[in-house]
């Protein structure tokens, strides 16, 4: 028997009271693990699908430039000291790093030029596997081609040398297959010839040597600068560059759904905080009678006060852990029912749970500082009249 | 050992202050057993929450045992209603969801630090000195009003209260079940415990060593009981 008593009684006391009371706060909590896991799993899926679009990181080798000028002619930028990457190396590197878990897709490229009958034209090896995970957008009027004796080309690119689908290219003295014809994206790939990595290499006399290499990060869990970093300490001789235009494009994208939850999430715990605090004002009503004989026996104002705010604590803690229990479930069935997460499951965190079953009573505690101040301030004269 | 010099006391009802206590000055002896008898509305109770320190006097002055409760913190008088004052009230003693033995313990049970087993004996020693020992485990709704009267004042006991202060003890209660709890409040002053009761019952204020009579607010009779307070005469 201590000060804990007297709330618990007084909560047992009203079974109906405080079981709808519960029921309104731990629906609330589960209304509020349930759109966060939801939110979660779904921005992580989101990502995964955005990834598909384009990628967010971009290695490559480390140049000087220089800015050339001669007798007051300016003479262009001249790089210096350009050395291809090893794509065998380079790509182990990227895989490697600590968060490698967030790294989707790498996609090494080789890009070259060659003049076509007086056309120049810039040739990109690609390995398609990789390169079409990061560019799912690409349509063609063909086939991708499955052959490494087959060619994609953009659609500039077919336009400028007159080739349609199906016809044959002499590129290096070999001939290739047009497996298909770029439909327009917009970007540089409407104006390259694109081919499998392994045979540009052959051809070019540089096996392994890639241009740079594309990464398809996934943001949601970290920021892009931790990734970039370690990528940059795992190849000290790369540039490291993080498209932040790509990455806050896609986080935006992945942070309405958040925010979307969160503040659904706000208005839900708002309502329900407001349940409590009425409840319990209510509830000061009701006992003023048990204050003044509280009051009488020696009990401060604090001791009261304390009553009041441990009561709401208990209902808090209690909501809270029941309440992530069902929300974590309830999420589940969400995510099974709408088929929202492609597989992605929440996962049950005891963290979480903790976190639920300590944050709460602080909140019930807050929502029920005005009714406990209202309690305690109740004179032992005042409450005496109804005695 | 408690003095009230002088203490007025007014309350503001329907925008008009009423003056409840117009200067009243009185005196209790240890172990002393003083009634306070009156008219409705003369001011009786307004006095015993006063002199139980529940309610604080506009002007005059409280002193008990030196101290000058007028002028005393809140946590002061807080702690005097814990150990040395008790008040018995006509309704309404008891939480409702605590048990006999909870309610008893109550004055103890303010901080976070579980009551001892040595309270809760003396505890249930007290429920026996009141013959309610076997309803410990009770809820008050559960009792007779005698029996919850008996309940309030095993608290003043385990508290080993100096003063208790009882507002109408019998008010709420049939003659028998009444004259068994002043039976009791007589057996407890025998013992040793300072009583102040306010009644309206002039049968059992002439169990008192001495009775006050208030009227409009102002002490107008003050008489020396010639009971030697062992008993009621039976009726």
């Amino acid at each position: 028997m201590n000060l804990f008593t007297i709330p618990l009684k007084n909560m047992r006391r009203k079974p109906t009271k405080t079981f709808l009371l519960l029921l309104v706060f731990s629906l609330g909590v589960m209304s509020i693990v349930a759109l966060y896991q939801v939110s979660l799993v779904v921005g992580v899926s989101l990502e995964q699908k955005l990834t598909a679009f384009g990628a967010n990181i971009v290695v490559k080798p480390s140049t000087e430039k220089l800015s050339v000028s001669y007798g007051g002619f300016h003479m262009g930028d001249m790089l210096l000291d350009v050395k291809d990457l090893q794509e065998t190396e380079t790509t182990a590197a990227i895989r490697s790093i600590g968060l490698n878990d967030r790294i989707s897709v790498v996609a090494p490229k080789l890009v070259t030029m060659l003049k076509i009958e007086e056309v120049a034209i810039a040739v990109v090896g690609v390995k398609w596997a990789d390169e079409l995970g990061i560019k799912s957008y690409w349509a063609t009027n063909g086939t991708f081609p499955q052959q490494p004796d087959e060619i994609l080309l953009g659609s500039l690119a077919a336009e400028k040398l007159e080739i349609r689908t199906g016809e044959n290219l002499s590129l290096y003295g070999r001939e290739f297959r047009v497996s298909g014809t770029l439909l327009e994206t917009g970007s540089d790939d409407d104006s390259v010839i694109l081919m499998d990595l392994g045979r540009l290499q052959e051809m070019l006399g540089q096996p392994g040597a890639v241009s740079f290499v594309e990464v398809a990060a996934l943001c949601s869990g970290c920021p892009i600068e931790d990734i970039v970093a370690q990528i940059q300490t795992n190849l000290p001789k790369t540039s490291v560059i993080a498209l932040q235009n790509i990455v806050n494009q896609r986080m935006s994208s992945v942070r309405f759904v958040q925010k979307l939850a969160l503040s659904i999430s706000l208005v839900i715990l708002v309502t329900a905080s407001a349940m409590v605090g009425i409840s319990m004002l209510s509830s000061v009503n009701e006992r003023k009678k048990d204050i003044g004989i509280l009051r009488s026996l020696g009990y401060g104002k604090s001791r009261v006060f304390m009553i009041f705010c441990l009561e709401a604590g208990l209902i808090g803690a209690l909501a809270g852990g029941v309440g992530y229990m069902i929300g974590f479930g309830a999420s589940l069935k969400t995510l099974e029912f709408l088929t929202l997460a492609d597989g992605a499951k929440p996962v049950f965190s005891i963290a979480q749970l903790l976190i639920c079953a300590s944050l709460f009573p602080v909140i019930t505690i807050l929502s029920a500082l005005y009714p406990a101040w209202r309690g305690s301030s109740v004179e032992p004269s005042q409450a005496l009249v109804s005695l | 050992m408690l003095v009230a010099n002088n203490i007025t006391k007014s309350f503001s009802s329907e925008g008009k202050d009423v003056n409840v206590l117009k200067g009243i000055s009185l005196n209790l002896e240890e172990g002393d057993f003083a009634s306070i008898v009156g008219r409705s509305g003369s001011g009786k109770t307004t006095l015993l929450n006063v002199l139980s320190t529940l309610v604080r006097p506009d002007k005059g002055e409280l002193n008990y045992r030196g101290q000058n409760l007028t002028s005393a913190s809140e946590s002061h008088l807080n702690g005097l209603r814990k150990s040395d004052f008790s008040v018995i009230f006509q309704f309404h003693h008891l939480l409702p969801y605590l048990t006999v033995l909870e309610n008893t313990l109550l004055p103890f049970m303010s901080a976070f630090k579980p009551v001892s087993k040595q309270i809760e004996k003396n505890a249930m020693d007290c429920l026996g000195r009141v013959g309610i020992a076997d309803k410990a485990k009770r809820l008050p709704g559960n009792l007779s009003g005698g029996e919850q009267q008996r309940v309030a004042i095993a608290r003043a006991l385990v508290k080993s209260s100096k003063i208790l202060f009882a507002d109408e003890p019998t008010g709420s209660l049939d003659k028998a079940t009444g004259e068994n709890i002043m039976e009791l409040l007589a057996r407890l002053h025998k013992e040793g415990l300072s009583i102040v009761m306010v009644t309206h019952e002039a049968e059992y204020a002439r169990l008192a060593r001495r009775t006050i009579e208030i009227e409009d607010g102002r002490v107008v009779h003050t008489s020396a009981s010639e009971k030697n307070h062992t008993g009621l005469t039976s009726s």
